[in-house]
């Protein structure tokens, strides 16, 4: 940026360009004089009418053509420098990412979202039923088992009492 | 009465409690049972008699027969088939034979008979060292805990 700004404020620059504005105003004057020549002007005017009606031909003859050519070396020339960058370490290099994220209005995104949709779409790929269905019958089955265990163990005291009480080992079931 | 029979510890014989528990239980299914046939018999009569419905109320002896038959057939037919009524299988528990894992058809039935006739002989089990009722020792038959489940 500061180069640009100092080659635009050059004197060397400054002085082609006051040339330049100084021929153009010089080659306009020239041809409003020759256009107010008597014989030569009606020639001048009809050569240069000629001249731009060819030239708007032209441009709108081939613009078409020019512009997808333009666009074709554009498109080839911003493939190239892409393949030449690698663009995730760009970003993550260059960006914030964090910042940006900070940023993000997520209530604006979730109030697009339709919520209930979306949920009733990831309800339908959980299989609710069976996990239902296990946990019930995993939780009947530990039930179950405390309960046969609570139950033998009960046994096992009552039988012990009942054995000290009538005096008797407990060698033999 | 120690016998020379001994009872692998896989097979330890049941004590009071659950077997208490089962039999409540078994009891309960009999109740079950028994309400699901006078529900039947109370819809047989307003599917036939629609105008002239009343609750019927039934002979004390026919209900004590239907019972002992209900309850009779609901053991024989879990000995039997499976070895454990629900209320075992509830408490995790089995009946066995003397020397096969089933109750055959005779034993089954007769044991039931007595178990019905009889429910207090299953309190010899609190005494008996080998934990048996008294039908257990008439019919010479096992009551154990059946491992695969009960732990």
């Amino acid at each position: 940026m500061g180069n640009d700004v100092d080659l635009l404020k050059h004197p060397v620059v400054s002085a082609a360009v006051g040339t330049a504005a100084v021929a153009v105003g010089a080659a306009e004057a020239a041809y409003r004089a020759a256009e107010k020549l008597p014989v030569f002007g009606p020639f001048i005017r009809r050569g240069v009418a000629g001249l731009s009606e060819r030239g708007d031909r032209w441009v709108t003859k081939s613009a078409d053509q020019f512009k997808a050519q333009i666009a074709a070396v554009a498109v080839g020339l911003v493939d190239l420098v892409l393949d030449e960058l690698d663009l995730n370490a760009l970003v993550r290099e260059r960006l914030d990412i964090d910042a940006l994220a900070a940023d993000l209005d997520i209530e604006a995104v979730i109030n697009r979202v339709d919520l209930i949709t979306l949920a009733d779409r990831v309800i339908e790929g959980v299989d609710l039923p069976a996990i239902i269905r296990e946990s019930t019958n995993s939780m009947t089955a530990e039930v179950m088992t405390d309960v046969r265990t609570q139950g033998e163990r009960a046994d096992d005291v009552l039988a012990g009492i009942v054995d000290r009480m009538l005096g008797r080992g407990r060698d033999t079931r | 009465m120690i016998s020379s029979e001994t009872t692998p510890e896989a097979e330890r014989s049941a004590g009071i409690v659950t077997r208490g528990l089962a039999a409540v239980i078994d009891l309960l299914v009999v109740l079950v049972i028994m309400s699901g046939l006078y529900g039947g018999l109370v819809l047989v009569r307003l599917v036939y008699s629609p105008s002239a419905f009343s609750l019927p109320s039934l002979n004390a002896v026919f209900s004590t027969v239907v019972t002992f038959i209900v309850a009779v057939g609901y053991l024989t037919a879990c000995w039997t088939v499976s070895g454990s009524t629900a209320g075992a299988v509830a408490m995790g528990l089995r009946v066995v034979g003397r020397r096969s894992q089933r109750v055959g058809l005779p034993v089954g039935l007769l044991r039931a008979i007595g178990c019905v006739l009889f429910p207090i002989g299953l309190l010899w089990v609190v005494v008996d060292r080998r934990r048996r009722s008294l039908q257990d020792i008439v019919f010479r038959t096992h009551v154990v805990y059946s491992r695969p489940l009960a732990r």
